[in-house]
Parts: C-alpha cells; structure tokens; sequence
C-alpha cells in the first residue's frame, strides 16, 4: 500500500477572517485491530494511527488520541476559528513508528 | 324520483367522507411528525448506564477520577442501527463556550463493548470552533456509547446512545 500515510486537509473554498470553519482530514490507513485474520488464517497484526496534531500556524490548536477503533482510511471533522492566515498541519504517527503529514493553507478571500 | 335526491346525497356523503379522511391523515403526520421530533430531542440511551466492565472503570479511573459526570451540553449522535460495525458515522457537537477563560479541554468517546472501549480522545484548544466533531468508529457489538466533554474547569458533561449493530467491525 504505498500511499498508506496521505493526508488531505480540506478547508471550505472562500474564508473570510473570523469565519469558522469545517476542517476535513481524511486520511489512507488500513487502521488494523490484530483481530482479523488473512485469507490463511494468519493473523493481521495491529497497525493503527495513535496520534493526530493539528497545527495552525505555530500553534497545536488540536490532539487526537486514536485507536484501531476508528475506521480504516480515517475521516475526522472540526470547527475552527479563522483568525489569521496560515498553514493547517496536520501531523500524525502510527503504532509502527511511521510519521505522516498533510497541509492546506488558510487564505482570507479579498473581496 | 326517489333516486334522483339519494344519488347528489349520497355524492355528498362521500365527498365529506374524503374530505374527513384528507384532513385526519393531515393531522396524523402532522402528529407523527411532531412525535419524531421528541423522539430525536429525548435520546434513547439510558441517563446514566452502568459501568459495564474493569476496562471502562480503568478508563473511568484513570481519565475522570471519580468526578461526576452529567448528562447535558453534549450531544451524541449516530445511527440507532449500524448496518456495518466497521463504519459507524459519530458526530459529537457541544454548546459549551470555546474561548480563552472556558473552553472544552477533551472530548472522549467509549464504545462499552469494544476490545479496545476508549475509541478516542479529541484534546481540543479554544482557537477550535463551538464542537462539532465527526468521525467513523468500528463497533464489535451492539453497545451503549459515551460520549464525555471534559471542560478547562475540570466538569465533566456527557451524552449515551445505545447503538446495535451485527456486523462485527472489529474482530
């Protein structure tokens, strides 16, 4: 699964300063339990998204705790307040150690 | 004779009779809409479910202390019925402030009968919009979920569902 790990951040298309916003993550991850088993009976081991950052800007503005209970290729929405321009960083780590990371900018509209 | 004044009487019996049945069947949806709204405002889950087993209470120990937790400013919502336990949309939102002096510190969600019931565990800032947050959750089994907002100040608000589901989403 090569692309397991990209994030897309999806903001509405016009933001206004002051606005708040629906901030859109949706992520590729298989999210396995450690539960299932393959095709051969073998088990599938644990391999989870633990930790989700959200950055605007310099500042953490959320952190998610995750487990495998959340969906394989996790979506997750929130509100934000718009307060200034920036980047929204979406950085997260697997239970293998692996690091993943995904952006979108935060533009005011000028009209 | 006769049948010329039963004909336009019976005509106009019949027109009342449609008439009575068009504005009863207005006023029962009218009714059953009414009724569906109740139903979504008064939430099935129970007030306050039991501790269902030692994880949860780990959980309960180790996130809220002991502290009492209310039902109120938190609303859980998810499909009384989950078609497919590997899926499971959830949309927590809360009316408690955001701002600099008072704002939602964490949003937890526990599936009571999951393997694993601290699904997650949302650490929020003020600079987060009022709570509206979404997401897709596995399910092994019909279970009472939790959602519980965790404020600055240290209260604890919470809502329950109790979701069924029979597709084992989580092995």
């Amino acid at each position: 699964m090569p692309e397991t790990g990209k994030t897309r951040v999806v903001l509405p298309e016009r933001i206004q300063r002051g606005d708040v916003i629906r901030v859109q993550v949706v992520m590729q991850h298989p999210m396995d339990t450690g539960f299932f088993r393959d095709a051969n009976a073998n088990i599938i081991p644990a391999w989870f998204i633990s930790e989700v950052r959200v950055r605007y800007g310099d500042a953490e503005v959320a952190r998610f705790e995750w487990t495998s209970g959340i969906s394989k290729d996790p979506m997750v929405a929130f509100q934000l307040k718009a307060d200034r321009e920036g980047l929204l960083t979406v950085d997260s780590r697997d239970s293998r150690g692996s690091a993943f990371s995904g952006q979108a900018e935060i533009k005011f509209a000028t009209t | 004779m006769a049948d010329e004044v039963t004909t336009p009487r019976r005509t106009f019996l019949q027109a009342c009779g449609l008439i009575g049945v068009a504005v009863a069947a207005e006023g029962l949806t009218g009714a059953s809409r009414e009724l569906a709204a109740a139903v979504r405002v008064s939430r099935p889950g129970p007030d306050d479910p039991p501790i269902p087993n030692e994880i949860v209470q780990r959980i309960f120990d180790e996130r809220f202390q002991g502290r009492p937790i209310t039902r109120g400013h938190v609303t859980l919502d998810m499909p009384a019925m989950a078609e497919d336990g590997r899926y499971v949309p959830v949309i927590i939102e809360s009316d408690l402030p955001m701002t600099a002096e008072q704002h939602v510190k964490s949003v937890f969600l526990i599936v009571d009968h999951n393997p694993d019931p601290l699904v997650t565990a949302f650490h929020l800032s003020p600079l987060v919009g009022p709570v509206a947050i979404q997401t897709r959750i596995k399910m092994k089994r019909t279970s009472v979920i939790r959602a519980i907002v965790e404020t600055s100040g240290g209260e604890l608000w919470a809502d329950y569902l109790k979701v069924e589901t029979t597709l084992n989403g989580c092995g």
